[in-house]
């Protein structure tokens, strides 16, 4: 088959000694960071963007890869081992592995992430191999006006899904759409919103705004009710024969596959990222385990399960990011603007254009898998070291190197102030409960929506119903009323549940049919 | 835990609005106004429009797409207020370092914003890595680190190796500052 041959290609290339110097720095600092509390996939991929800048196409890519797949799992390794609650979209994790570490069982709990994530993480990139070149050169045929469709569907699913309040979302991400039309419109050479000033002619760059938001309005946010006090960490029994018993292995290996085969599906399509795999994960598990009084106290299914989801779905979300271009999350946002400052372009002409830098960047996301692998088991050590990091010091940091990622941007010091407001727009907005990832993929789908729109509008002489009538978007809206309707179903099952299942830490549960 | 039990938590009322179970006789004076300075970017962006000059001849001009986005922000904006007036409040972000229990600190945000502007307004004049450290060592301070001193050289050292490592190594232009101009000549 075509593929396998340029995926050995890819592999030729993302294992010549340089590049997996490469890989393996990015997993490393990608977990690192990844592991900092307070710290999400979103905010590492974001702070991380820097170190890539002088760095060539293929080797950024790579370096990429592993930042991102470091990143996704370093969240898992803090909420186990952090005797504080955790995000509430690793909330599941968070409890189970949580109260595992708490009965010793900590080194077990990691190990059935890691595993985990390794065996997820992989057959989900097996089935972005295999997905994403058919979804390619199907995607080659869309107009316009099927683009247009498309990129509806991510702005709606994206406002109205991620967060809890749909209206909060919308406002989000009108603001980043307002974000995305600063500056000088390609089309026409106008000028919009600028206001006359000169740093906005050229727009507002997409690195300052998912920066901003991400690293400098969290450090606000932590900052203005700072935890102070001792760190309180859950030990962890050393050495690799306490890591995982006969048992565990027993009883995570399904709930491995099954949470791969749940997370990869809900990656790929635009309804609210790796949250929502990770709760569906969670149920199944729960709903399948034979030792259902466990979950709530420190149920392995419980970790195996969602951490492989959660893998699984990242790598999910790269297939309509590859192959259309469309970012379906934050962080998915933020790796598009990476790849767009590489010049490269993603969607489905990538394939066509670029196979050999395609196919690297998908050899080096195995590659990165068993870095993960390798990497992770032998150095909790560390990773525990990093969770102790006095917080000044922590927030500190994060806020200098945003800084500095800020002004290496173009070297200019107005790009710094921009950060600054875009950060206090941020600490606002999670304050008042507005999400601020659909703000992000707002600002990145905003100026291609735009650009499709009146591509489209053009073929058709300005007649409306020349978006919808194609085949393809007509049946992409139909496709966006079941994923509305049906996302939001799920959302209010996963805040019932998690309600529930916060409740459930206090009190024994009872019977589980009265949860679901 | 029952599903009666459920029920009776004001969380699980709303499919698209939460609602926090706390304070909510009092009026969100914050919230109010967030929500309204958003409505007002979207008036701006409204308005807006009718400055942007239109091509001649162009069949769907460059204001077809903002007044989409001002629609998106004025409706979704008005939605949040009517919210408010019906008593949907926000429910503030968790974090792993928030202690939920305490108020705001707004003198500790102002300082911290007075050091960034510091840092952007200093750089220029006495280098990359001096005032970065300023920022680190300020920020640390604020936040509670004990020793300034302690704070400040850590500071420093990390704004340094970042400075020798990205300015000198690999080349992004950080300016070097009369401080430490003499290891900018190494590379």
């Amino acid at each position: 088959m075509d593929s396998w041959t340029l995926l050995l290609e890819g592999f030729a290339t993302a294992l010549q000694p340089q590049y997996l110097v490469f890989a393996f720095l990015g997993v490393l600092l990608g977990t690192a960071v990844g592991v900092l509390p307070g710290i999400g996939p979103a905010m590492t991929v974001a702070l991380l963007l820097p170190l890539t800048y002088t760095l060539e196409p293929a080797a950024a890519l790579i370096t990429f890869a592993g930042i991102y797949y470091g990143g996704m799992y370093g969240g898992s390794t803090t909420s186990i081992l952090l005797n504080t609650p955790g995000e509430s979209a690793s909330i599941v994790t968070a409890i189970e592995g949580n109260k595992m570490a708490k009965m010793g069982k900590g080194a077990a709990a990691l190990a059935t992430a890691a595993i985990g994530s390794f065996i997820a993480g992989t057959i989900a990139t097996v089935g972005l191999t295999l997905l994403a070149p058919v979804l390619a050169r199907f995607a080659v045929n869309l107009g316009p006006a099927d683009y247009v469709a498309l990129i509806v569907i991510a702005f709606i699913t994206v406002g109205a899904l991620l967060g809890s309040s749909v209206s909060r979302g919308m406002v989000s991400l009108g603001v980043g759409l307002f974000m995305g039309l600063v500056g000088t419109e390609i089309l026409s050479g106008q000028q919009r919103y600028t206001m006359g000033l000169l740093p906005l002619a050229d727009g507002i760059d997409v690195v300052l705004v998912a920066v901003g938001l991400f690293a400098v309005g969290e450090t606000l946010y932590v900052a203005a009710r700072l935890r102070h006090g001792p760190i309180k960490l859950i030990p962890v029994a050393r050495g690799w024969r306490s890591w995982m018993t006969r048992e565990d292995w027993r009883r995570s290996w399904k709930p491995w596959l099954r949470g791969s085969a749940i997370g990869f599906p809900i990656g790929t399509i635009p309804a609210g990222g790796a949250d929502v795999a990770t709760f569906l994960s969670y149920a199944a598990e729960r709903k399948l385990s034979k030792n259902k009084s466990e979950f709530g106290h420190g149920a392995i299914e419980g970790v195996a399960g969602p951490e492989a989801a959660n893998n699984a779905a990242a790598a999910g979300v790269l297939v309509p990011l590859l192959t259309l271009g469309l970012p379906t999350t934050a962080t998915a946002a933020i790796i598009i603007t990476a790849f767009q400052s590489y010049g490269i372009q993603p969607g489905p002409q990538l394939f066509t254009n670029q196979p050999a830098l395609v196919w690297a960047l998908v050899a080096s996301l195995y590659i990165g898998n068993v870095i993960l692998l390798v990497l992770n088991l032998p150095l909790v050590g560390m990773w525990v070291k990093l969770l102790q990091i006095p917080r000044p010091y922590l927030y500190a940091g994060i806020l200098m190197f945003a800084a500095f990622g800020a002004f290496a941007l173009n070297f200019a010091t107005i790009d710094i102030l921009i950060l600054l407001i875009i950060g206090v727009l941020g600490y606002f907005m999670r304050r008042y409960g507005y999400p601020v990832a659909p703000l992000v993929v707002g600002m990145i789908l905003g100026p291609m929506g735009e650009a499709q729109l009146r591509r489209a509008l053009q073929i058709s002489q300005g007649d409306l119903s020349a978006l919808v009538t194609s085949p393809f978007a007509a049946g992409a809206y139909g496709v966006l009323a079941l994923l509305i309707v049906g996302g939001l179903w799920l959302k209010r099952r996963q805040r019932r549940y998690e309600l529930a299942l916060t409740e459930s830490i206090a009190v024994p549960i009872k019977a589980d049919s009265e949860v679901v | 835990m029952t599903s009666g039990a459920l029920g009776m938590e004001p969380e699980t009322v709303g499919a698209d609005e939460s609602r926090s179970p706390r304070t909510r006789d009092s009026v969100p004076v914050g919230e109010l106004l967030f929500a309204l300075f958003m409505l007002a970017l979207g008036l701006f962006a409204l308005i807006g429009v009718f400055g942007i000059r239109v091509p001649a001849g162009a069949q769907v001009g460059p204001t077809v797409f903002p007044i989409m986005v001002s629609v998106i922000l004025i409706g979704a904006s008005l939605a949040v207020l009517v919210g408010l007036f019906r008593g949907h409040r926000a429910a503030p972000e968790e974090g792993e370092d928030i202690d939920e229990n305490l108020s705001t600190d707004w003198w500790t945000l102002l300082k911290i914003v007075a050091l960034v502007v510091a840092h952007l307004l200093l750089l220029e004049y006495i280098g990359w890595a001096p005032a970065a450290a300023i920022l680190f060592g300020g920020v640390a301070w604020t936040l509670g680190a004990k020793r300034w001193w302690m704070a400040l050289s850590v500071g420093l050292v990390l704004a340094l190796a970042i400075q020798i490592v990205f300015g000198g190594l690999l080349g992004l232009s950080l300016p070097w500052g009369p401080l430490f101009g003499w290891l900018g000549g190494f590379f």
